[in-house]
C-alpha cells in the first residue's frame, strides 16, 4: 500500500526501479559527526556484514542546519533520487511529510513503539498525522550553565537567576551574570519557547500556533527584562551559540544558556573555566525543573529511493537508532541517546557521565511547534522577537504583530 | 540599407548574430520571464501547491509592511553607501593619479579590500564589532554597545562594511577616467592663472562625468542587490532593521520554500533596479550627449 504513490511517480523513470546487479547501493547523507570517524564506519561496518550484499555510501552535508534544509528542499522537490536514507532537523520532519518526500515508517515502527521507547519529546517530533516519519538518532536539549564557584546551587526559578547573576557581576569575579542566544535566528525561537515553557504557557493549542497569549508577554518582558536589569549584557542581542560559548568559556559570565556541547569545550584542557561549571534543567517561575528545547536529528528515507532498497532501507535506519549504536553515539561523539533505556545501560553510565547526567533534562526537553509551517512561522517569529528583546516593539505590540503573520501563513496554506 | 547588401550577405549576418541572441535570451531573458511568471502563482513547495492567482502577491506586496521596511532598508543602504564610496574613491583617485614614488605599489595595495571575497571581511568585521573582544568596541568610546545587535548601529555597520571593500573599486573605476583627461588642458588652465580648485572643478569634474555615471550605476544596482556583507554580518536583524530585498526575497524562497511571493519580491527588485538605471540614464544622458 505505501509503494502505490511511489509506483505513480516514478512512472517516467522506470529504468531506476529495477535492481542493478552487485550488492545494493545505500546512499545516507547527514552530517559529519565530530571526533574520529573510526567507531562510525565500524558501526557503519557492522551493518554491512550482518546484512551481506549491501554497500554503504555516506555523503557530508554542511554543518550548518538552514544549509542542509536549503539542500533538501530544493533536490526533494526536484525529485533526487539519489540519496535513500538522510537525516532530518526535529523541526522538518513535519514539513517533509506533509510534502510527501519523506516515507511514512509506521508500518515497521509503529507510533505506539516509538512512544514506548523513546523519550517523549523525541517521539514527539517524528510523529505528525498519528503516523511515523522519522527514528530519533541523537538529541540535545537547552540546559542552564553556572559557574560553580560563584553559584554553588542551581537557580530554580528566574528571580534567582537574576539574583545570583547580578551579585556575580557585582563581585567584580565576571563581567557578565547571564548570558544567551538573542540574535536574530533559530536560536533566538528556541530561548523563548523555553521562557514560554518556564510561565506555563503552551504554544500549540489543538493544529493552531498560539503566540499572543498571557504567558508569552510575561515570558518576553522577562527576557527583555534581563537587558534592562544588566542581568544580562547588550551583547546577548547578537549572540548565536558560539558568542555565548566563548563568552562564559573566558570566564567573563555567571550563567549561560546553551546546548550540552559547551560542556566538553568548557571542561577541555586549557579552558579557563575547567574543573567550575555545572549543568542544570532552565529555571521557571516557580521553580519547577525547566523545559528545554528539542534539537538533535532523525533518520527518514527519501520516498523517490527505488522500491527493491527499501528493506535494506529501513533495516539500516533501525540499526542506526539501535540501542547499540545509541551507546556507540554516545561514547564515541557525546551525542545524546534518544532511547530512555539507553540511559541506564552501564556502559553509557560509567564512560558518559555528563550524557547520564542529563537525563532529567533530556526527558523534559520538549519540540518546537510541530507543524508543516514551521520554517515559515519561524522565520516571521525571529523578527518579531528580536523585536522585543531589543526594545523596539512591547512584547505585547510584537506578540499580537507575530500571531496576525503566523494566522495569516497557516490560514492561507490550508 | 545600402545598396551592395545582397540578401545573402544579411542573412549571413543574421546566421552569426544568432548565437549571442539565443545565448542572452536563455541566461537572461528566460530566467526574468520565468520569475515573473512564478510570481503571478502561489506555489509554496512543501504543499505542492501551485495555482493561478493572477495579481494577488503583488496585492499582497503593497500592504506588506516587512516589505516596505526592507525596500526603506536597501535604498538607505545603496544612498549612503554609494555617496560615501564615490566620494572616498574620487580622492583616493586623485590621490593615486599624483605622479609620486611608489605610485604602482600604492595602486596593489589600495586593492586589497577589493580582493578578498565578501564572505571573509563581512565575517572579519562581525568579529572587530564583537562588544566583548572587539578593536572597534575597544578603541572607540562605545564600550557598552552592542553594535551589529542595536537598531540604528547595525545599519550604519554594513554600510561601513560596504565602503570599506568597495571604495577601491570606484577609485580605480575612476584613476581609469582621470588617466583619460590631457594633461595638456591642466597645462593650459595653470598659464590662464585657473588655480587647483577651479582646474578641479572645470576640467576635471566635467570630463569625468563619464566615468562617474558609470561608476554610479554601477555602484547603486550592486549596493541594490546587497546580500552577502549584510545576511553574514546580521542575518537581516535585529528586528529585520538590516532585511534588504535580496535577503527578505532569499528567506522567502530558500527558506520558507515560498516561490510566488519569493518570485514577487526578485521582481519588485528587479524592477526598483530598472527603475534606478533608467533614472540615472535620462538624468545624465542627454546632458553628456549636449557636453
Amino acid at each position: 500500500m505505501a509503494l502505490a504513490p511511489l509506483a505513480a511517480c516514478s512512472g517516467g523513470a522506470g529504468s531506476a526501479d529495477v535492481r542493478p546487479p552487485g550488492p545494493i547501493r545505500l546512499v545516507f547523507k547527514h552530517q559529519p559527526l565530530w571526533g574520529d570517524p573510526a567507531p562510525f564506519r565500524a558501526l557503519l561496518a557492522a551493518f554491512e556484514r550482518e546484512t551481506g550484499d549491501v554497500e554503504v555510501v555516506t555523503e557530508p552535508l554542511p554543518n550548518a542546519s538552514d544549509v542542509v534544509h536549503q539542500f533538501f528542499l530544493t533536490a526533494l522537490e526536484g525529485g533526487a533520487r539519489d540519496f535513500d536514507v538522510l537525516i532530518a532537523d526535529t523541526v522538518w520532519v513535519a514539513e517533509l511529510a506533509r510534502a510527501g518526500w519523506i516515507a511514512d515508517l509506521s508500518g515497521a515502527f509503529p507510533p505506539d513503539a516509538l512512544r514506548r521507547d523513546f523519550l517523549e519529546g523525541a517521539a514527539e517530533a517524528a510523529i505528525f498525522d498519528g503516523r511515523t516519519w522519522a527514528i530519533p538518532w541523537y538529541v540535545d536539549v537547552g540546559v542552564l550553565y553556572r559557574r560553580t564557584d560563584l553559584a554553588p546551587e542551581a537557580p530554580a526559578t528566574y528571580e534567582d537567576l537574576a539574583r545570583s547573576a547580578l551579585a556575580s557581576k557585582q563581585s567584580g569575579t565576571v563581567q557578565h551574570g547571564y548570558v544567551w542566544q538573542g540574535r536574530q535566528y533559530e536560536g533566538l525561537v528556541c530561548n523563548v519557547l523555553e521562557a514560554i515553557w518556564g510561565f506555563g504557557g503552551q504554544t500549540m493549542s489543538g493544529d493552531r500556533v498560539t503566540l499572543d497569549t498571557p504567558e508569552a508577554r510575561e515570558a518576553l518582558e522577562m527576557l527583555r527584562g534581563l537587558l534592562v536589569r544588566g542581568v544580562s549584557p547588550p551583547s546577548v542581542t547578537s549572540q548565536a551559540e558560539e558568542e555565548s560559548r566563548r563568552v562564559f568559556q573566558e570566564g567573563r559570565s555567571a550563567f549561560m544558556r546553551n546546548w550540552p556541547y559547551a560542556y566538553l569545550e568548557a571542561q577541555r584542557e586549557g579552558s579557563p573555566v575547567r574543573g567550575r561549571v555545572a549543568i542544570s534543567p532552565l529555571p521557571t517561575v516557580s521553580g519547577a525543573p525547566g523545559n528545554g528545547t528539542l534539537g538533535g536529528y532523525l533518520l527518514a528515507l527519501n520516498a523517490r529511493s527505488p522500491a527493491y532498497k527499501r528493506e535494506v532501507a529501513l533495516r539500516f535506519v533501525a540499526h542506526l537508532t539501535s540501542a547499540e549504536a545509541n551507546v556507540t553515539l554516545a561514547l564515541a561523539y557525546g551525542r545524546n541517546p534518544p532511547r530512555r533505556a539507553s540511559y541506564e545501560d552501564p556502559r553509557v553510565t560509567a564512560g558518559a557521565p555528563l550524557i547520564a547526567s542529563l537525563r532529567p533534562m533530556v526527558e523534559g526537553a520538549r519540540p518546537r511547534p510541530v507543524t508543516p509551517y514551521y520554517p515559515m512561522i519561524s522565520d516571521v517569529l525571529q523578527a518579531e522577537l528580536s523585536a522585543a528583546i531589543t526594545g523596539i516593539r512591547t512584547p505585547a505590540a510584537a506578540l499580537q504583530r507575530a500571531q496576525a503573520l503566523v494566522d495569516h501563513i497557516t490560514g492561507a496554506g490550508s | 540599407m545600402k545598396g551592395g547588401t545582397s540578401f545573402s550577405d544579411r542573412r549571413q549576418a543574421y546566421l552569426m548574430v544568432a548565437p549571442p541572441v539565443v545565448v542572452l535570451l536563455g541566461v537572461a531573458a528566460y530566467p526574468i520571464l520565468a520569475a515573473v511568471w512564478l510570481s503571478l502563482h502561489r506555489m509554496i513547495l512543501v504543499f505542492h501547491e501551485q495555482r493561478f492567482v493572477g495579481a494577488d502577491n503583488y496585492a499582497f506586496l503593497l500592504r506588506d509592511a516587512r516589505f516596505w521596511t526592507a525596500l526603506g532598508n536597501t535604498a538607505y543602504f545603496a544612498l549612503v553607501a554609494v555617496s560615501l564610496e564615490l566620494a572616498l574613491g574620487l580622492g583616493f583617485a586623485l590621490l593615486l593619479s599624483a605622479a609620486v614614488p611608489g605610485r604602482g605599489l600604492l595602486r596593489a595595495s589600495i586593492l586589497v579590500p577589493w580582493a578578498i571575497p565578501t564572505v571573509v571581511s563581512a565575517k572579519l568585521w562581525a568579529w572587530l564589532f564583537n562588544p566583548d573582544y572587539g578593536a572597534i568596541t575597544r578603541l572607540l568610546p562605545l564600550s557598552d554597545t552592542n553594535i551589529l545587535g542595536t537598531p540604528g548601529y547595525a545599519m550604519h555597520a554594513a554600510i561601513l562594511v560596504d565602503v570599506w571593500k568597495t571604495t577601491p573599486f570606484v577609485a580605480l573605476l575612476l584613476l581609469a577616467g582621470l588617466q583619460t583627461i590631457p594633461e595638456d588642458l591642466y597645462k593650459a588652465a595653470e598659464i590662464d592663472g585657473a588655480s587647483r580648485l577651479r582646474a578641479f572643478r572645470s576640467i576635471t569634474l566635467p570630463m569625468l562625468r563619464q566615468a562617474i555615471l558609470v561608476t554610479v550605476v554601477f555602484r547603486t544596482l550592486d549596493a541594490f542587490r546587497v546580500f552577502d556583507a549584510v545576511y553574514v554580518l546580521t542575518g537581516g536583524g535585529p528586528a529585520n532593521t538590516t532585511e534588504t530585498l535580496s535577503i527578505y526575497a532569499y528567506k522567502t524562497l530558500m527558506r520558507s520554500g515560498d516561490f510566488g511571493y519569493g518570485s514577487t519580491l526578485s521582481v519588485a527588485t528587479f524592477f526598483c533596479v530598472m527603475a534606478i538605471s533608467v533614472a540615472y540614464l535620462r538624468l545624465l544622458g542627454p546632458r553628456e550627449a549636449g557636453a
